[in-house]
């Protein structure tokens, strides 16, 4: 719920039950004092009730008092008076009203009769009424306004968290964007801003310091593994006498691979951050893309795959370097993941650039494969390999998306957005 | 000819030395900045190893002094840092080569006899083993005077294995010369077998004899019987 309605909901309810309370009191208040009056009135009816009883005269009231007197024939006299609230016809109106009236006993003649005054509350009913609505209505006029003017004035007040929350969620850690403060002269929202720009600050230089700390370390473990190397190469000048002896090699050679790509894959995953905006130069796609089958052409073969491309010739402005390592990553991918016999699908067009592949015949979990060293388990590689080509793209502002259909994985890296710049 | 080997991680330095010393090279070492730009002031190289992080110095000052000296001797960079920025500054200095670590030392021995032959002033661009000629300009390969074609990634093998003739050299060193280390190759050792296979079918088909001989699945080498 916005933090207005929430606002106007209890403001209403609260407006609403003072309101209800309020003019309860205001009523009964009034309703008293006028009863009051009334009976003082009755009172003075009663004076002259009494002394035309004492002429024996049964007093009728005039018509314009609106008035009546009843009599009624009791044995005994006990002399209380009585006030009360009843409803009674009024012979004049011609219909049941509510009034007020005051009993008593008197003898007239001889004769108990115990008398009823009773006085018309219809005129003061009005009054009342009267009074209650120029009172009640300005302050229902009055609510309306506030809260057409909280409207206003509050989304003016708050335009700056508008713009505070807009720049936040544009704020990104990868991309250079930073976190623009706003200009507000709201204490609140000024030390929110604050708040965020510090934080802000601290999250970027946490991160640069994490990037800081995986390039470092991957740099001193080159040197180690430069040792490792040449200590292995030194190794196998030596006449090795054995089968097994050689097996270890292989494996220590293997190992040390294995370290050494992820130890540079890890530094690319930095450096495609980290790197500054390079020169746009013109990119063969299709050229490109051929070139790298033939680079690949060993382990296309080894494993029996069927290429089946189709391209246009595309050329596009872009960095060449992160563009190869794409076209590297994507097609490694769709090799490596392969079964035997497999096919590759390669679509290239203006707008998108397309590597389809056979391989594990289940739908991958698109959110996890692009997440740094998710793995499948029996892959050899990296896990870095699809988190490079993400990196990439994002740098380069294309999009990436994941799908599978008809037994085969999609790649597909959306160029639209640099044919646009173009 | 004559080595400088820059580099101040020992255990590495004495891995390079044996192994060039085992090349026929002469080397010496220097370990830090100040005894380095002594050796260089003193002597000249035919090829100079110069790691970029020295105690004591950067290695691209180096670079600057023998450019102010106006001296020619040949410099491969082996840098941990595998930073473009680095490769273009170095490079621009005059360096011939740009070495990233870790690397294997038949592929140091590859680079440093390119440098050395580009340096050298008779510009040889041919060069001879028994009976195989090649043509280093036009990337041909003649046995007994007659073409063998090669597909470029066989000459590639072809003359790394010549350039480190009787030693041993691994798959995985072969793999990192031909395809380099963008591509991730590390499961693909085996693919060397095929192509030394063409190789060697290739030169004993026009004559020649085989020169290569297999370590247990380890890697190859290329002997002088």
């Amino acid at each position: 719920m916005r933090l207005l309605s929430k606002y106007n909901r209890s403001l209403l309810l609260i407006s609403g039950l003072g309101l209800l309370l309020i003019s309860g009191l205001f009523y009964f208040t009034f309703n008293y004092y006028l009863d009051r009056q009334i009976d003082q009135d009755l009172e003075e009816e009663t004076l002259e009730v009494r002394h035309y009883a004492k002429n024996n005269i049964f007093y009728k009231a005039n018509n314009f008092e609106d008035l009546i007197v009843q009599y009624k024939e009791v044995p005994s006299l006990n002399g209380q008076r009585k006030f009360g609230d009843t409803l009674f016809y009024n012979p004049i109106k011609k219909i049941k009203e509510s009034g007020r009236y005051l009993s008593t006993d008197l003898s007239i003649n001889g004769k108990n009769y115990r008398v009823w005054i009773i006085a018309s509350k219809f005129n003061k009913n009005e009054q009342i009424k009267g009074i209650f609505l120029i009172i009640v209505l300005p302050v229902i006029f009055l609510l309306v306004i506030v809260l057409l003017i909280n409207g206003v004035v509050m989304k003016r007040m708050w335009s700056p968290f508008r713009m505070l929350l807009t720049n936040i969620q544009k704020f990104n850690i990868n991309h250079e964007h930073p976190f623009e403060p706003i200009n507000t002269t709201i204490t609140e929202f000024r030390q929110l801003n604050d708040a965020v720009l510090e934080l802000a600050k601290k999250v970027k230089s946490d991160y640069s310091e994490v990037k800081l700390f995986t390039e470092n370390a991957s740099h001193e473990m080159m040197t180690p593994l430069a040792v490792i190397n040449s200590k292995l190469d030194t190794m196998l000048q030596f006449n090795l006498s054995a089968e097994e002896q050689s097996e270890i090699l292989v494996d220590l050679y293997r190992a040390t691979a294995k370290l050494t790509k992820l130890n540079q894959s890890l530094l690319l995953l930095v450096k495609i951050d980290n790197s500054m905006p390079q020169p746009n130069v013109e990119i063969d796609i299709d050229q490109l893309i051929n070139d790298k089958l033939e680079f690949f052409q060993e382990l296309i073969t080894s494993r029996k795959l069927n290429i089946n491309t189709k391209l246009s010739q595309v050329k596009i402005l872009g960095n060449s370097s992160l563009f190869e390592i794409l076209t590297n990553n994507l097609l490694s991918n769709a090799i490596r993941h392969n079964v035997e016999g497999g096919v590759i699908k390669i679509e290239l067009n203006d707008t998108e650039l397309v590597f389809s592949n056979t391989g594990f015949g289940q739908p991958l979990d698109e959110n996890l494969i692009f997440e740094r060293f998710h793995k499948d388990p029996t892959s050899e590689g990296t896990g870095l390999g699809l988190a490079i080509l993400k990196q990439v793209c994002a740098k380069m502002g294309y999009q990436l998306i994941y799908t599978f259909s008809n037994g085969l994985h999609h790649f597909k890296v959306i160029l639209l957005s640099n044919l646009e710049n173009k | 000819m004559k080595i400088l080997i820059v580099e101040d991680e020992e255990s590495l330095q004495r891995s390079l030395n044996s192994y060039l010393t085992a090349e026929g090279y002469t080397c010496s070492t220097a370990n830090t900045y100040d005894s380095a730009k002594q050796k260089i002031a003193l002597y000249e190289y035919d090829c100079i190893l110069l790691d970029l992080n020295l105690p004591g110095g950067e290695g691209l000052e180096l670079l600057r002094f023998l450019k102010k000296k106006d001296r020619t001797d040949g410099v491969i960079i082996i840098s941990a840092r595998n930073s473009l920025d680095h490769k273009i500054e170095g490079l621009s200095l005059g360096a011939d080569d740009y070495l990233i670590k870790p690397f294997h030392l038949s592929e140091l021995n590859a680079r440093i006899a390119s440098v050395i032959r580009r340096r050298s002033f008779e510009g040889r661009d041919y060069f001879s083993f028994n009976e195989i000629d090649v043509d280093l300009k036009g990337k041909q390969i003649k046995v007994k005077g007659q073409v063998v074609y090669f597909t470029k990634k066989e000459f590639d093998l072809l003359l790394y294995f010549m350039t480190n003739k009787n030693k041993a050299i691994s798959k995985a060193a072969a793999v990192e010369h031909i395809w380099g280390d963008d591509a991730d190759m590390a499961d693909s050792f085996d693919f060397i077998y095929t192509h030394i296979k063409n190789i060697r079918k290739k030169l004993t088909d026009a004559g020649s004899n085989d020169y290569f001989q297999s370590i247990y699945g380890v890697g190859y080498k290329f002997v002088d019987q």
